[in-house]
């Protein structure tokens, strides 16, 4: 009993990590340029397919971590120079046009290696023995990955000048500017780094999962439901939500079916819109 | 405004001719494009109109479809006896109307849900919605349900049958008609008015002393229930209902047909769809998977360049012999 509830923490904790790791890059996006991303999911896919390309080559998985995000990165920063620029303030249209890329891309990846899903390999297959149940080495790392990504993006974006003058900008575009800020190579290095972030969650997450054209979508939502129930707009609130949304959705599927346990964090998530639409953490903030 | 009318009659004459031109088959094939017409309109609505984008409008076709299979079908409990493609129709359209008040009153009251997070939730539902038909035996899961009988007009599920491809076709056009007149005079009413309002600024509307939480829930389960209509026509023609109807990949070609077509005229929303599905089967075959590689990115270049969409421009120029200003 005592080993299953040990074990049920661990998954729990392990699908919540996951998906702030996921939600990471879209909640930089959104939080520091107002452009809700549904092609996030996408470039989460490439960084996948990224592994797999490295992976065909003969390259180890080690580089493909280093390659992937910087890979993706690079496509993040055309998109915002060729698409995303134009959509400063619209927020509807940047749905949509994001979600057109997001087809685009899906699209192209089902040309370029078919439809199907493929396999890749994760770098060491050990198991660890906890309390007496076998589990996965590989999943500890993805979770250390993610803290570690969680307290990067924190420094970087509350402790460094170059965070300072991104979230300079998102508060006063005009004054930023006038204090020497650059802020559309701000704007176009945001989107980089949000898409840099998908990538890297990407390449970690693919071994666990099927690598096939339809995974992004799968990771897409549960991530917007963190951001929506935590509160869209902070770090802390990507956070807050990944807890609230991954934790009940692990520990329902637990006890009763997968589409059930989506069912409830869907109703929950709503509840909470509905109750605090600022999320969780914006909704503690006001009330201090 | 009147050589606007003008056109729209025009439109309409034609697809009502159009048939006479054509063979059987690509009747059949029209007459369900149809309903996609219809469907589109809804999004139109709701999306153009009231600027709900609903990015899981499919959730109410597909609602629609599964009544309408359901209950011609005899597989209501309590109605097996009763057949009646009547009530099939009346459940088509009332399913979803209901979802979408009860999703309107969470979603808008209070201090509501604004646009982008509206969007992704109803994405959310539709997926979630897709999964759990695929897994629910009584739907059929996910084979879903085959020999969805065509539209009796007998009450009780008998009497004549519309299965030729002519009335078929006119039938489905007699109701997307209606469904515009219908539409097109509630919008030039003061309450359509206030829906289009509700698009461009909802707060100031709001200090004029409308309820626009209402306005919108109404709005949105009136494009519910249209969407369901479609569902219901689409499952009798189709004979078949699958989790497909309800989930993401229909809500997503719908989306881009209303786009493409122009989400603020109903009319060009529902020939975009026509046109799309049509231009679909001709060059499916050739183009495969670059037909929608070819379709996301017009959508993409469409929302930067051209909000308006490419059937409403050229229906504008036909009428007002300009090119639409952006917004």
């Amino acid at each position: 009993m005592g080993a299953d509830l040990v074990l049920a923490l661990l998954d729990a904790a392990n699908f919540v990590l996951a998906i702030i790791l996921v939600a990471m890059g879209l909640m930089v996006v959104f939080g520091m340029m107002r452009i809700i991303n549904m092609a996030h999911g996408e470039l989460f896919l490439l960084g996948a397919y990224a592994l797999l390309v490295v992976q065909g080559l003969g390259g180890s998985f080690w580089l493909a971590l280093v390659l992937g995000p910087l890979a993706v990165g690079l496509v993040g920063w055309l998109l915002e120079v060729l698409v995303i620029r134009h959509l400063y303030g619209r927020v509807l249209d940047s749905i949509l046009a994001t979600w057109g890329l997001s087809l685009l891309i899906r699209q192209a990846v089902i040309l370029w290696f078919g439809p199907q899903s493929k396999v890749v390999a994760a770098p060491f297959d050990l198991r660890l023995d906890i309390m007496g149940q076998p589990f996965p080495a590989y999943r500890l790392f993805i979770m250390a990955v993610s803290l570690i990504v969680i307290l990067f993006c924190f420094w970087l974006f509350h402790r460094t000048r170059l965070g300072l003058a991104a979230r300079a900008t998102i508060a006063d575009r005009a004054t930023a500017e006038a204090m020497g800020i650059d802020s559309r190579g701000l704007d176009r290095l945001t989107f980089a780094f949000g898409a840099g972030l998908a990538g890297l969650a990407g390449v970690v997450m693919a071994p666990l999962l099927s690598v096939d054209p339809q995974m992004g979508l799968g990771f897409l939502i549960p991530a917007f439901l963190a951001i929506l129930t935590g509160g869209a707009g902070e770090l802390m609130g990507v956070v807050t939500g990944g807890v609230v949304v991954g934790g009940s959705q692990s520990l329902v599927a637990r006890v009763a079916s997968p589409a059930v346990a989506e069912l409830v964090v869907l109703g929950l998530a709503i509840l909470v819109i509905r109750l605090l639409p600022n999320g969780l953490v914006g909704h503690f903030r006001q009330r201090r | 405004m009147k050589r606007q009318r003008l056109v729209q009659g025009f439109v309409w004459a034609g697809l009502a001719l159009l048939p006479l031109f054509i063979g059987e088959w690509q009747v059949l094939q029209l007459a369900q494009f149809l309903t996609y017409g219809l469907f589109a309109m809804s999004l139109a609505l709701a999306w153009g109109r009231l600027g709900l984008l609903s990015f899981g409008q499919a959730l109410f076709f597909g609602l629609g479809a599964y009544a309408m299979a359901l209950a011609t079908m005899g597989r209501l409990p309590g109605l097996e006896a009763w057949p009646s493609s009547w009530l099939g129709l009346a459940l088509a359209c009332l399913v979803p109307w209901s979802v979408a008040q009860l999703l309107g009153f969470f979603l808008f009251h209070g201090r509501g849900l604004r646009g982008a997070y509206f969007g992704i939730t109803m994405l959310a539902l539709a997926v979630l919605a897709e999964r759990l038909t695929q897994g629910a035996g009584w739907l059929g899961g996910l084979n879903g349900l085959i020999g969805v009988p065509p539209l009796a007009l007998g009450l009780d599920g008998g009497g004549p049958v519309l299965f030729d491809a002519l009335p078929t076709y006119w039938v489905m056009l007699g109701v997307a008609f209606a469904v515009f007149v219908g539409l097109e005079a509630l919008l030039a009413s003061s309450r359509g008015l206030a829906m289009t309002a509700v698009r461009e600024n909802e707060d100031r509307l709001g200090y004029l002393g409308y309820d626009v939480a209402a306005i919108k829930r109404h709005g949105f389960a009136l494009s519910a229930a249209i969407a369901g209509l479609a569902g219901g026509l689409f499952a009798s023609q189709f004979g078949f209902v699958s989790p497909k109807l309800i989930g993401f990949g229909l809500s997503a070609e719908v989306l881009i047909w209303t786009a493409l077509g122009g989400r603020e005229m109903l009319l060009a929303a529902f020939l975009g769809a026509l046109l799309l599905s049509w231009t679909e089967t001709v060059l499916a075959g050739l183009l495969g998977a670059y037909w929608l590689l070819a379709l996301a990115g017009l959508l993409v270049l469409s929302v930067l360049f051209f909000e308006r969409g490419f059937v409403a421009g050229i229906l504008t120029f036909i009428a007002e012999g300009r090119r639409p200003g952006r917004r």
